[in-house]
């Protein structure tokens, strides 16, 4: 099967000292939904920016089905149009509607024209079940409608590939469920999706492999029934024990 | 007051036509300019930062009538070609102005900047694609307020276009006052005409403000 995407030997250090990514390698094929998981601080938002080339990493290779992206010479921004990205923090741009947000690229990037872009953005906020609030801007809207737009914009030019990063992290608990749903239908669809995500009952559902990261190193990797049955490095371990825990407190309350 | 008024009604409206021209155009080439400075001190590089730096301390470090002396009659004992004063209140202001809203501008900026540019970034526009389309819309909105405060200090230091010998609204007054000796109600009327022009283009300043206002975007600066 041809990757979607790949990466070789990836590393990041920020101001000398915090290593972020350390050696990474990694590959996800058509279809994949692979899973990152581990303690905050770790480098997992750092490893999916380097990926999406919006943090460019000091080392190692980047690829986007044949093209590398980490040569000197490659066109990033039309590299970038092809992936999507959802921010932890949404990020929408501000000064726009829900529609305005997920047409820009669209329009500037894709150059569509004004109503094939209209169009495509309309049935991008369908898919998210946010259409009726197309008109709407970013702070008339609850934080997990803002994300759902915010997977729109991402989902909107057909990407290859999308990084989710912890899209549901940011929410207030009551709002994460929409998010899940919307991610659990882009599954079904077939969507390629690498996300950093804590949710473990969707990761279970959901992703054909999970990947435990921690101090900027893939600790271990395998299928959810593997994690949730018996991990083998101590440290994964434990971290799931408490996110079960966690999430289990949470689903009582 | 009346009679005053209709019987000087030619040098007033000159005056106050060159006022407001010299304003309008400062603040508005002052907006254009110091966008690029402001983008240029973020963008590009040390070398371009520093100069940027030191032209913005050069002409908010001294007095405007400082620099219209240099521009009018330093400048000219160097270069030995004389140069209109209609020139030097044009470009002095412009230049000023823009040190100053370029201050405006960058605080905006930077208040919008950062997750602003990475989203753009990630829907695969060019990092200029993005401050066009996404930052300066925002910023521009922001900084409204301010840039009308800049407004008023600005109409108001036009009054120091009469010493290179331009004959605006205060020099009007000057004049009128000298040949009529009505001293009092000559101010008074210079005083008001200002009043006026600067009400009326803040309060226009106000209604652009409100009317492009966007929910959640709001004066942070």
């Amino acid at each position: 099967m041809a990757n979607v995407m790949e990466c070789r030997h990836l590393w990041k250090t920020y101001k000398q000292h915090i290593v972020a990514v350390k050696d990474v390698s990694m590959q996800i094929g058509k279809g994949e939904i692979k899973l990152i998981f581990g303690p905050s601080g770790s480098g997992k938002s750092t490893f999916l920016r380097c990926m999406a080339m919006l943090t460019l990493p000091d080392k190692g290779d980047i690829f986007l089905g044949d093209e590398c992206l980490t040569k000197p010479g490659v066109d990033l921004n039309k590299a970038r149009a092809r992936i999507g990205f959802v921010f932890q923090h949404i990020c929408l741009f501000r000064h726009l509607t829900a529609l305005g947000n997920v047409e820009l690229a669209l329009r500037r990037v894709l150059k569509f024209p004004k109503e094939v872009a209209r169009e495509r953005a309309l049935q991008a906020l369908r898919e998210v079940k946010m259409e009726e609030w197309a008109h709407h801007y970013p702070a008339q809207l609850s934080g997990g409608q803002q994300q759902r737009v915010g997977i729109a914009r991402a989902l909107a030019r057909n990407p290859d590939i999308i990084l989710l990063d912890e899209p549901t992290s940011a929410l207030d608990p009551e709002l994460i469920g929409e998010v899940i749903d919307t991610l659990r239908d882009l599954a079904t669809k077939g969507a390629t999706m690498l996300i950093v995500s804590h949710e473990m009952p969707f990761a279970r559902e959901v992703a054909d492999e999970m990947i435990f990261y921690d101090e900027g190193k893939i600790v271990e990797t395998g299928p959810p029934e593997h994690f949730f049955k018996n991990p083998h490095s101590e440290r994964a371990r434990k971290f799931l024990t408490r996110l079960i825990k966690k999430t289990q407190r949470e689903q009582n309350a | 007051m009346l009679e005053l008024i209709t019987e000087n009604l030619p040098l007033l409206l000159d005056g106050l036509i060159l006022t407001v021209e010299v304003t309008l155009f400062g603040i508005f080439a002052g907006l254009a300019l110091g966008t690029l400075l402001a983008i240029g001190d973020m963008h590009g590089g040390k070398v371009v930062s520093t100069l940027i730096r030191l032209y913005v301390e050069f002409f908010r470090g001294s007095p405007l009538l400082v620099q219209l002396f240099i521009s009018q009659y330093a400048l000219p004992t160097l270069t030995n070609i004389p140069i209109n004063p209609y020139i030097t209140g044009f470009s002095v202001f412009a230049l000023n102005s823009a040190a100053y809203q370029k201050g405006y501008i960058k605080g905006a900026m930077e208040t919008v900047f950062e997750d602003q540019m990475m989203a753009g970034l990630s829907t695969g526009m060019s990092k200029w694609q993005t401050i066009r389309h996404v930052i300066l819309p925002q910023t521009l909105r922001i900084m409204i307020p301010a840039w009308s405060n800049e407004f008023c200090s600005l109409t108001k230091s036009t009054a120091a276009l009469g010493l290179i010998g331009f004959l605006d609204l205060t020099g009007a007054g000057k004049t009128i006052a000298g040949q009529t000796y009505r001293v009092l109600e000559t101010w008074i009327v210079i005083a008001i005409i200002y009043l006026i022009w600067i009400t009326v283009f803040t309060k226009i300043a106000d209604i652009v403000y409100e009317k492009k206002k966007i929910p959640g975007i709001e004066i942070s600066v």
